[in-house]
């Protein structure tokens, strides 16, 4: 019998152990003595490790009965740690977040902002990028042979008159519009072609409110055999519905260009009275945002490509005009003012 | 062009009120802008285009409405005959090329006075001013048909000739609206024996001009060259009713036809007796033949047409078919429409009185095309979304700048492109760097109480390069003033210079490339240092002299970068490799040294990437210090070291041998010591 009585002792000693334990943990405070506790009682080279080693000498049945105790008492005091520990934690966390006043402003991090004449730019170009355009650009400094005489606009014509140009030495000036970048591209590829022409013109205005002797326009210019005026008018209707809204209305009046034929004007219906009239669409309900119409044959000629195989289309926009309707922006200054209280509004 | 509603509805009669007119003319082409009432008519201010010299007149317009609603044209009608002889009078062209064809009639025994109430209505209802009955009458044919006119007082013309020339060097005129003009040879002029009396085709002489007393009249009805009046009304500063005509050309079958009409007229107005006309010069009158097939142009319009429609169209606008072989035509354009040359300016004409409105908008092409990498604008793409992620605000600015703004950045404003025909001094150079839009920019904002700035812009730079070509170039300008960070816990901490050398050597970073700076001088700029990539100077970044912020407005310092973009361009693979995580762990090492305050920090990095480098992985530089605790001229750098080997992790002792030759190499090379 004496397994039977050390059995006891030892049963005795693991809930003067338990009492130990529970005193302990219920006087502590801290996470660091918590551990300690942890390690006392359940550690490798704990209280209760040695009682479990102390059972070597005893009966089976007596060494796995007293085990199994001990075991569970174990799994029990982990548990009660780290419940304790968790507690420990929060209450941390609580007196913490009393010291720091949370409704101190954040740390301000400065955002970035694209212009806004970027901003208009790349949705163009995504639009027409979408529909499998590619983006061709040209010069700024031109000839006048890529300006004017390939798009058939002859020297003192009226014509000109439209597209009163910066000039430079010699037969050079600055590109009035992006039309020129239509021949470098048919010089430079075979058709058919598809692509889009963004890019910075010049014309000598005075500068105000919306006028500007610097500004942006984006090119289009769709070359292949059977290319028609409806193609350009749908072509078209999508992009001004991409670009304004689903319920835009477009509609074509004929136009002149010298480098189109037939040509047209485009205009949409006002997005801001929807066509009502207003004080932004002169009162008629429409506004000017495009021009555009079928190529012109002596271009094709212009520019290599033989007319009589080919037709197609060519458009042009501004991008100032199109980003003032977009935001609401009545004076063509503030894009190049670069007011930060004008840009800090784009982000 | 201005359009009395109730004067075309004598030449047609559409049916139409006065906003379907409007709403036609304008889907026809003729776009009217402000309508305005008049009385019991209707004013409209309708925008010609250049290639429509022929709706220059109410007649012509009247044609266009007789074609958009499909109704009769009925055009002014003039017999005259002469009822006997007035003053002779010799009319000779010495100058053929720029007036083919010259007539003048005379009107003996006129009575000028106020002009009739019919003439006169017409006359203000396309809000001209009433002058007397022979004015009015000119006027009111130039409105009707399109042909400018002119009457001279007969007998004020000198020597009885009238000699059409081209006016001689010091030659004067005082036109009608009383201004003295210089005249210059290739200037065409009317004169008679002794001096000009009008400059052709833009404005009559007041000497010889028609008043009260005027009792015989020559009336002038001619053709002058287009482009010699566009000119010589640029040069004299003087635009008229008739050079705008002249000027976009008027109509060649026009010019007896207008003549009998307005002789007509004035005959009635003034109890004038119909005398001689001189008809000199010649001038063929004829128009185009035009092959045009029906099929064709729906083809090219995406429409299906009908013959018979596209026949109806150009009968209306005076077009005439004189060969029909099913849809295949031939036609003749009428003396009016010059513009019409081709068959795809037919197509047009079809298409306008047919109605873009009518033709669908349908896609029905698009072209595949492969994807060709637009690198040089996926690397600009990036680039400002680097900048504007770093919270820098871009801007745009003028390309074209001052001659002040070029000099005072003159060490980086090589062979700038100066404009022939400036607007303002102040824009007359294309901008050989993007320095003065910046500085602009930030003196505005500052001058508005906005001081903590960091902008960039991604522009062009221009200049003059070899053999006339000419070098645009994109480029990056960043400008940093002020307090970027400012924040209650970290307080006010100023940009410096080497804010701008951290953005600049991020910009790089973003596209895997390792600059070089390297310190230079450029004047108006200091603690200037260039940026090389790849052994090519590429930029700079600099801190801008007092000097030159005086002259922007600016107190406080202002840092500025620009980077030439084309080596960026060209040296960035966009493509992106990767290149497997080190295995095994980094040992990090500091090092802290004290050295003289002269020695750059550059070279110490440099000198320890080179101690040991097999094993350094990273070296970053942790502190700078001079104060106190090091004696004057010294200064301490703390470097932190990482070593590790990809192949395996390395051991302490390793680690510190390594270490250890790193700082033997700097005492050897730099006599440094370590604290």
């Amino acid at each position: 019998m004496i397994g039977e009585r050390n059995k006891m002792d030892i049963l005795s000693k693991l809930n003067d152990i338990k009492d130990a334990f529970e005193a302990e943990l219920n006087n502590c405070s801290g996470a660091q003595e918590l551990e300690e506790i942890r390690v006392k009682y359940t550690g490798r080279k704990g209280e209760l490790t040695g009682v479990l080693r102390s059972l070597t000498d005893l009966p089976p049945e007596v060494k796995k009965e007293v085990g199994q105790k001990a075991n569970i008492l174990k799994k029990e005091f982990e548990e009660k740690v780290l419940a304790a520990k968790e507690k420990t934690l929060e209450a941390g966390s609580r007196a913490k977040a009393q010291t720091i006043d949370v409704t101190l402003p954040g740390i301000k991090e400065r955002l970035g902002t694209l212009h806004p004449l970027t901003q208009t730019m790349t949705r163009i170009n995504e639009i027409f990028v979408s529909l499998g355009f590619r983006i061709a650009e040209g010069p700024e400094i031109e000839t006048e042979f890529y300006n004017f005489e390939a798009l058939n606009i002859p020297m003192d014509h009226p014509s000109r008159d439209a597209f009163d140009t910066f000039y430079i030495e010699g037969e050079n000036l600055l590109r009035s519009h992006t039309s020129n970048v239509q021949i470098h591209v048919m010089q430079n590829q075979p058709p058919p072609v598809q692509a889009i022409m963004p890019g910075r013109v010049y014309r000598p205005d005075a500068v105000d409110a919306t006028h500007s002797f610097m500004f942006h326009q984006v090119e289009g210019l769709m070359v292949d055999k059977g290319i028609r005026f409806s193609d350009l008018k749908g072509m078209l209707s999508i992009f001004c519905k991409s670009m304004f809204g689903q319920e835009i209305e477009m509609r074509l009046r004929p136009h002149f260009f010298p480098f189109t034929e037939p040509s047209a004007e485009v205009d949409i219906s006002c997005i801001m009275c929807k066509g009502k009239g207003c004080r932004v669409c002169s009162g008629n309900g429409w506004l000017e945002i495009l021009g555009a119409g079928m190529v012109n044959p002596k271009v094709f000629e212009a520019g290599g490509y033989d007319p009589e195989q080919y037709t197609g289309y060519a458009f042009g926009m501004g991008v100032e005009r199109i980003a003032m309707l977009l935001y609401g922006i009545e004076d063509i200054r503030l894009f190049y003012e670069n007011d930060v209280r004008f840009l800090n509004q784009f982000v | 062009m201005k359009l009395s509603y109730n004067w075309i509805k004598e030449y047609v009669d559409t049916g139409a009120s006065e906003e379907e007119l409007a709403q036609g003319l304008t889907m026809s082409g003729s776009e009217v802008g402000e309508m305005e009432k008049n009385g019991n008519d209707t004013l409209m201010e309708l925008e010609i285009t250049t290639n429509r010299p022929d709706c220059l007149n109410i007649v012509g317009l009247a044609r266009e409405a007789a074609a958009v609603f499909d109704k009769e044209l009925k055009t002014p009608k003039a017999d005259v005959s002469e009822e006997g002889k007035g003053p002779a009078i010799e009319c000779v062209i010495k100058s053929k090329q720029l007036c083919p064809r010259y007539t003048a009639r005379v009107i003996a025994g006129t009575r000028v006075k106020a002009a009739s109430e019919t003439i006169k209505k017409h006359v203000e209802a396309v809000a001209l001013r009433s002058v007397n009955n022979v004015v009015d009458v000119t006027n009111f044919c130039l409105m009707e048909q399109g042909q400018p006119l002119h009457a001279f007082d007969l007998d004020k013309i000198k020597g009885g000739k009238i000699i059409i020339r081209e006016a001689t060097k010091g030659e004067k005129i005082e036109t009608i609206d009383g201004e003295m003009r210089d005249l210059q040879p290739g200037m065409l002029v009317i004169a008679d024996k002794t001096r000009p009396i009008a400059v052709a085709g833009i404005m009559g002489g007041k000497d010889t001009e028609v008043t009260e007393s005027t009792k015989n009249i020559l009336l002038e009805s001619a053709y002058f060259d287009p482009v010699s009046v566009r000119r010589t009304a640029r040069m004299l500063g003087l635009s008229s009713d008739s050079s705008y005509r002249f000027e976009r050309g008027v109509d060649k079958g026009m010019i007896k036809m207008a003549s009998d009409r307005a002789t007509k007229l004035i005959a009635e107005e003034t109890g004038g007796k119909v005398c001689e006309l001189y008809d000199i010069g010649s001038l063929p009158a004829e128009g185009d033949t035009i092959k045009f097939s029906v099929e064709k142009a729906g083809r090219i319009l995406g429409i299906s047409i009908e013959t018979e429609k596209a026949k109806n169209i150009f009968n209306r606008l005076g077009i005439t078919v004189c060969e029909e072989n099913g849809p295949e035509l031939v036609v003749k354009t009428p003396t009016f429409r010059e513009d019409l040359t081709r068959e795809i300016d037919l197509v047009e004409e079809v298409a306008r009185i047919y109605g873009y409105h009518n033709i669908p908008a349908e896609v029905t092409k698009l072209i595949p095309q492969v994807r060709r990498k637009e690198h040089e604008r996926e690397v600009l793409e990036k680039l400002r979304s680097i900048l504007a992620a770093r919270g820098l605000n871009e801007i745009m600015t003028y390309s074209l700048i001052n001659e002040a703004a070029v000099k005072r950045f003159s060490a980086i404003s090589k062979d700038p492109v100066y404009l022939n025909n400036p607007v303002s001094e102040e824009h007359k150079i294309m901008t050989p760097h993007l320095l003065d839009g910046m500085m602009r920019s930030l003196s505005w904002n500052i001058n508005r109480g906005n001081k903590d700035l960091g902008l960039f812009e991604i522009g062009k730079i221009y200049s003059k390069g070899a053999k006339g070509k000419y070098i645009e170039i994109h480029t990056l300008c960043i400008g940093l003033t002020g307090n970027l960070r400012k924040n209650w816990e970290e307080g006010d901490r100023k940009v410096h210079f080497f804010d701008i050398k951290g953005m600049a050597d991020t910009v790089f970073k973003g596209f895997k490339l390792d600059p070089v700076f390297e310190g230079t001088k450029i004047s108006g700029l200091e603690s200037t240092t260039v940026i090389n990539l790849a052994d090519k100077e590429t930029g700079f970044i600099a801190e801008v002299s007092k000097k030159i912020l005086d002259a922007y407005d600016i107190e406080h310092p202002v840092y500025v970068a620009q980077i030439k973009l084309d080596s960026l361009i060209e040296k960035t693979n966009l493509a992106n490799h990767y290149h497997s995580i080190p295995r095994y762990p980094s040992s990090s090492r500091d090092v802290s040294i004290l050295c003289d305050q002269s020695l750059a920090a550059g070279s110490v990095f440099k000198a320890i990437s080179e101690s040991g480098e097999e094993l350094i992985r990273d070296i970053e530089l942790v502190d700078v210090y001079t104060g106190e605790q090091v004696d004057p001229g010294k200064k301490s750098l703390t470097y932190s070291i990482k070593y590790g080997l990809d192949t395996r992790t390395l051991k302490d002792e390793e680690i510190e041998s390594v270490h250890s030759k790193v700082k033997e190499h700097l005492v050897k090379k730099f006599n440094v010591t370590f604290r």
